[in-house]
């Protein structure tokens, strides 16, 4: 093979890999449900996680961190959550009942037979420590607050677990990672797709 | 044994840096451990209905007991609540929680909620697995489908493939939950929750 064959195909191979896109690989909930108009209203209700030292228990960081959703609009809410009734609501210190044990966070969403989504509220499990981007301590072994609920609010909007690792919607993060707390290319694919 | 170790082993290695983004893995002795039964059942009925308060859909599931692992035994019959379910065209559903559908044949690690004598699924994914058939063995295996996800409602969801490999036989199983329960290490063989 001549050298200006095999220079051809080498600038060809490096152009293809380093042009490559990542594959798109994320997955919505099934059935495919979204909410019924657009911004979403997120709110975040007022009592905090007592494990965050950021002044009101990382209420503050996650109305902050949910905006990564562009469809999303938060606030914080002296409401607690009303399932079965709009707007999703985030509750830090609490855990509904239902996530407790290995549960971290979990999102609780409702729907008709339809595709619109009516509900979906978060709950914490507060047997563990957490940490937030308003937090000035430092991390040990705790979970990024931030990270978590951009995670859940990918839910909540109708988002499920993504195959990409490093997407905000892939199923696992370790302790201290604060990757979570941006989006990847993934994560707005999915958004994209379903708003 | 030696397959024991192998599988468990990788297991440990995937599972260990990892913290799932809504559960934290637990280790398969804790979670035998802390388990009120571990049984080997078939689901042959299922509801859901809102709590009292309306807030909550539960399904309730009947499953007939086959088989007790470990040294604690009951009933013939237990009812697993787990959190999900569709009442009236309302459907609710813990997005990535374990959902449990009628005629699977499964091995279910048990423990009560905290407000009732109801038993639910212990450390959710991790306390699910279902019994598949291979040269005529009982194998486990995880299954790949939580709620919300893609292929709950398709026939397919009951072809999947075994956790590892070689699979997991149930009477391996029986020994890791006998040497868990007993206080011993059992090769380490942890799951990644999702």
């Amino acid at each position: 093979m001549k050298k200006q064959t095999i220079l051809a195909l080498a600038i060809t191979a490096i152009i293809v890999a380093v042009s490559a896109e990542p594959a798109m690989a994320y997955v919505l909930l099934s059935p495919r449900r979204t909410w019924a108009s657009t911004p979403i209203s997120v709110r975040v209700y007022t009592a905090g996680n007592s494990t965050i030292n950021d002044g009101d228990g990382g209420v503050t960081a996650t109305v902050g961190a949910i905006k990564a959703w562009s469809v999303v609009s938060s606030a914080t809410t002296n409401q607690r959550a009303v399932r079965g009734s709009a707007p999703s609501t985030i509750e830090l210190n609490n855990n509904g009942k239902i996530c407790t044990g290995s549960c971290l966070a979990a999102t609780l969403t409702g729907y008709y037979s339809g595709s619109t989504i009516y509900d979906a509220d978060v709950y914490t499990n507060t047997r563990y420590s957490y940490t937030s981007s308003r937090e000035t301590d430092g991390c040990s072994g705790e979970f990024d607050m931030d990270g978590i609920m951009v995670h859940e609010v990918g839910h909540v909007i109708g988002i499920g677990h993504s195959n990409v690792a490093g997407a905000t919607m892939y199923p696992t993060v370790s302790s201290c990672n604060i990757n979570n707390r941006t989006l990847e290319a993934d994560d707005r694919a999915a958004m994209t797709d379903l708003y | 044994m030696h397959r024991r170790l192998v599988i468990g082993t990788l297991l440990l290695v995937l599972a260990l840096p990892l913290a799932a983004s809504q559960f934290v893995p637990q280790d398969f002795d804790v979670v035998a451990r802390e388990s009120s039964f571990i049984v080997r059942g078939h689901v042959v009925d299922t509801y859901s209905a809102w709590d009292d308060a309306r807030e909550v859909i539960y399904t309730y599931a009947t499953v007939r007991v086959t088989r007790f692992f470990g040294e604690a035994t009951g009933p013939d019959t237990l009812v697993v609540r787990e959190v999900g379910g569709t009442v009236d065209g309302y459907t609710q559903e813990a997005i990535g929680f374990p959902a449990i559908r009628r005629g699977e044949q499964v091995v279910l690690f048990l423990s009560q909620w905290e407000d009732s004598g109801d038993y639910r699924i212990h450390a959710y994914n991790q306390g699910k697995y279902l019994v598949r058939e291979r040269a005529g063995k009982e194998i486990l295996v995880e299954d790949p489908v939580r709620q919300g996800e893609a292929r709950l409602a398709t026939p397919d969801r009951f072809h999947v493939e075994p956790l590892a490999e070689t699979g997991l036989t149930i009477d391996e199983f029986a020994s890791m939950v006998d040497e868990a329960r007993a206080g011993g290490r059992t090769g380490k063989f942890t799951r990644v929750a999702q």
